[in-house]
């Protein structure tokens, strides 16, 4: 009986108490949402909304299937999760109007809402929920972000229309967050029933908008849902989107994306340069017509992984002579513009408890020297690189060009040149994503910087613990730095199984204090979502959980 | 009115040598398209990267090692390389250029979706390279002195600037600074004024020098100085006369300017975010989409042995001494 588990359901701390706050927070103009300035703000209803993105095409729309950034930024406009989670990346409830583990905790009871309906008339309830995730599951789907996010669940039982039970394998103190994900998002179990190729080009949720057409290599064209009723705690307003249409455009090129913003053929864009981001505030300031949105992406922060596993980084002294002559504050204050702070933390500010320890990442050429030293990195060759047996300290760093900016790239170029002062050989290569995953598969490499973004400090266990040196079949790891330390992993079990918070926080800060003192990981800074705006755009936020921008609150000064 | 020396011979040999010669070139458009074939395929291969993760997401999937081994099993990704190579060409050579293994969808039906706007940039940017090519050859070969040397620097800055950096400056004069063009593609006709100009300039500046020399050289013939005799105009001289001759080793080069275009495609087609098949290309050649991959160099392959043809037709309407040999 629904009422009887509505009860005894432990609603959500926060469900109540965030609401309103919940969308400000993620700024940099400190405006909370987009055009907080001098323009009218009484929402226009109507108008259509152009927005260019540069995190590239999906080959599929719906996020189960695979499940990348490209995916999740046009799905969060479409599709909607159980949870979401406040400027604080606590959980609140969303689809769903809370949650409650069995005492065992290997079991969710998870309370839904019971007056929402797909955009094809199909009614959300515990039913559908069981089929999402059984459709998440299923190998057929290809499934990559979301059958890992659910791991630990091995299905759903439906106990009644607005209570679906997710059993577990074990206890997971990361399953609300991982259900916020866009990638594990609620489609019509009818829409998925079609088949993946029509799933494909046009996935069928909740959301404020539905997929209307899809223009290969050009488009996706979005319009409003008429009957949208489900909006996320801290949205500007309930019902409907402003916006009769989204033209979600593809434009690769940074440099014409941003062009296309000042020339006032798009109104929106993501992943803006440093430089652009710069230009566009100036702008601002100065009366101008563009503004910037910013949130840093939660998850790992951008850092360099040492791979520990092999030579010369599988001894702790040459990585720590690594990080202690790596400069790169200089380059960061230089080639960013300011548009990024400097980070001593493995987890994304936007990630909960994360923890900084700048002290083990100070700068100390002398000691580095001593260190290689002791570590019988004695020779030098005519070239002025360290050698030890006649082999010289050569360091591969592979550089995914998909993933790294040009700034960024130039950063590396900068760690290549403050470490050659000690004796190191850091050789870059810029690589394709293809190439670039294959010499991670391989190990091939000493450092490289790689993304991983999750909106849970569990972020930590799939980068870290040494289950995941083991690689995944496609031979993908995610434990680049091959951090094998059983202390290390206890803690992060620890931290993935507890519920009690005060448990959680403790784990996760001692687990980090671990890293930084082996010296696996150079926290570099936030991965910043850099949004530009037209002023003409009103209403523009991003939703915390993934940092995504939202437009069902949007509307265009006509 | 030509005024080339040597009687033309009637073909009095019959079809036999004809047919011969088509079936030789006929032979040389199939090596064409086997070596393409054969070579894309062996390059995407001996790269780093796995096929099997176009099909299950892109790189850096974690698929399970079922959905692995059921894609691997299901497009023979299993079989030695050599076999998975022949079974290709076994398909190509039915006409049968698979299925896309990101798209999920007829490499046929993608390549027909996507080559209409390529071919629409190379067309127009083909003709537009001809039109500057020309007039800056005709007005370099008038002016005197001072006109030549602008005339041959300029086709030398032109040729020699890449597409990307054209692109931007483009951008940033005619959409950011001015505002009378767009950035990115649109329906209309405006969109395409950039892309083709970034297309054509550097093409033009090829064209132009070789268009220029040969001009030079008809101007100096003899059978100008014996028009000039006749009291042909200059205007009608070159028109006329010193055009053709002019035109002859630019239309044997327009026929590399196709491929070339193509090339230059990736990356216009890229900057001005325009669906074509440059972009097409290079999206499958990043995620080993193999069979798209081989699919479009394919269709380019083709294409360049068509304009081939057509190049070599225009050629000998240009040129009589051609349709005597």
């Amino acid at each position: 009986m629904p009422l009887r588990h509505r009860s005894s359901l432990l609603v959500l701390a926060a469900a109540t108490t965030a609401s309103a706050l919940l969308l400000a927070g993620c700024t940099a103009d400190g405006a909370g949402t987009s055009g907080g300035g001098s323009a009218p703000s009484t929402p226009v209803a109507g108008g259509t909304l152009t927005y260019a993105t540069g995190f590239g095409e999906p080959t599929c729309l719906d996020p189960h299937v695979g499940g990348n950034m490209p995916q999740a930024l046009l799905g969060t406009n479409v599709l909607e999760s159980l949870f979401s989670q406040d400027a604080e990346g606590a959980i609140v409830p969303w689809l769903a109007t809370g949650a409650t583990p069995s005492a065992d905790g290997l079991s969710w009871d998870v309370a839904l809402r019971d007056d929402v309906s797909f955009t094809d008339g199909t009614p959300f309830d515990a039913a559908a929920v069981a089929a999402n995730v059984a459709h998440m599951k299923d190998p057929a789907t290809e499934s990559s972000t979301a059958i890992l996010a659910l791991g630990k669940v091995t299905s759903v039982e439906v106990v009644d229309p607005t209570t679906a039970r997710f059993v577990l394998t074990e206890p997971d103190s990361a399953l609300l967050e991982s259900l916020a994900q866009t990638w594990l998002a609620m489609e019509s179990p009818a829409g998925l029933a079609r088949g993946m190729e029509a799933n494909c080009e046009d996935p069928i949720g909740t959301g404020p908008f539905v997929v209307d057409s899809w223009t290969k290599q050009d488009n996706v064209t979005l319009s409003r849902n008429d009957s949208y009723n489900s909006s996320p705690a801290g949205a500007a307003h309930e019902g409907p989107a402003y916006l009769s249409t989204i033209v979600w455009r593809f434009i690769p090129d940074p440099a014409t994306r941003f062009a296309a913003l000042q020339s006032g053929q798009v109104d929106v864009i993501d992943e803006m340069q440093p430089d652009n981001v710069v230009t566009a505030q100036d702008a601002a300031a100065s009366g101008g017509q563009l503004g910037v949105l910013t949130g840093a992406l939660p998850g790992a922060s951008i850092r360099l992984e040492l791979n520990s596993g092999y030579a010369p980084f599988d001894d702790e002294r040459v990585r720590k002579a690594f990080i202690a002559s790596a400069d790169v504050n200089p380059g960061i204050e230089s080639l960013f513009f300011g548009t990024v702070d400097r980070s001593y933390s493995v987890l994304s500010s936007s990630t909960p408890f994360g923890a900084s320890f700048e002290d083990d990442y100070a700068i100390d050429t002398d000691r580095a020297n001593q260190l290689l030293d002791e570590a019988g990195w004695t020779g030098r060759d005519s070239e002025g690189y360290r050698t030890k047996d006649g082999a010289r300290l050569t360091v591969d760093f592979p550089i995914s060009t998909n993933q790294s900016i040009p700034a960024e790239q130039s950063l590396f170029e900068q760690i290549q040149a403050t470490t050659k002062d000690v004796g190191f050989d850091v050789e870059l290569h810029p690589l394709d994503l293809s190439s670039w995953y294959a010499s991670l598969a391989a190990w091939d490499f000493g450092v490289t910087s790689a993304i991983y973004t999750k909106n849970s400090p569990d972020v930590l266990r799939i980068l870290y613990d040494s289950a995941n040196i083991i690689p995944a079949p496609s031979g993908y790891h995610p434990n680049h730095s091959h951090v094998s330390i059983p202390e290390l992993d206890a803690l992060l079990t620890t931290a993935g199984e507890t519920n009690d918070q005060a448990e959680r926080a403790d784990a996760y800060q001692k687990a980090q204090k671990i890293l930084a003192d082996g010296a696996y990981v150079l926290p570099l800074y936030d991965h910043l979502q850099k949004i530009g705006y037209s002023t003409r755009v009103q209403g523009l936020s991003l939703l915390p959980t993934l940092q995504l921008p939202y437009l069902a609150d949007s509307w265009v000064q006509q | 009115m030509s005024g080339v020396v040597g009687a033309r011979r009637a073909d009095a040999r019959g079809w036999g040598p004809l047919l011969r010669g088509l079936l030789l070139r006929l032979a040389g458009a199939v090596f064409v398209l086997w070596a393409a074939a054969t070579l894309t395929f062996f390059g995407l291969r001996l790269i780093p990267g796995d096929p099997a993760q176009a099909l299950l997401g892109g790189p850096g999937s974690q698929a399970s090692a079922e959905a692995l081994a059921q894609v691997r099993a299901e497009n023979g990704l299993d079989q030695p390389l050599i076999l998975q190579y022949l079974a290709q060409l076994g398909r190509l050579a039915t006409g049968d250029l698979g299925t896309s293994y990101a798209q999920k969808n007829s490499v046929l039906s993608i390549i027909g979706s996507q080559i209409g706007g390529t071919l629409l940039l190379a067309v127009l940017a083909l003709a537009v390279a001809w039109l500057i090519a020309l007039g800056l050859a005709l007005w370099a070969t008038r002016g005197g002195r001072i006109a030549a040397a602008v005339g041959s620097g300029l086709e030398i800055v032109a040729a020699a600037v890449p597409h990307f950096w054209l692109a931007l400056v483009l951008v940033l004069i005619f959409s950011t600074t001015l505002r009378w063009l767009p950035a990115v593609s649109t329906s209309g006709p405006a969109g395409l004024v950039l892309p083709v100009l970034t297309l054509a300039i550097p093409l033009a500046g090829f064209l132009g020098q070789v268009i220029r020399e040969s001009v030079l050289d008809a101007l100096a013939a003899p059978f100008t100085l014996s028009a000039r005799a006749r009291g042909e105009t200059e205007n009608g001289i070159r028109w006329r006369h010193v055009l053709r001759h002019g035109a002859l080793p630019g239309i044997a080069l327009s026929g590399w300017a196709f491929g070339w275009l193509i090339s230059g495609a990736v990356v216009v087609e890229t900057v001005f975010a325009r669906p074509g098949l440059g972009r097409t290309l290079l999206n499958a050649v990043q995620l080993r989409d193999v069979p798209l991959v081989v699919g479009v160099v394919l269709v380019v392959a083709l294409g360049y042995v068509l304009v081939t043809v057509l190049t070599d037709g225009a050629s000998r309407l240009a040129d009589p001494r051609e349709r005597a040999a």
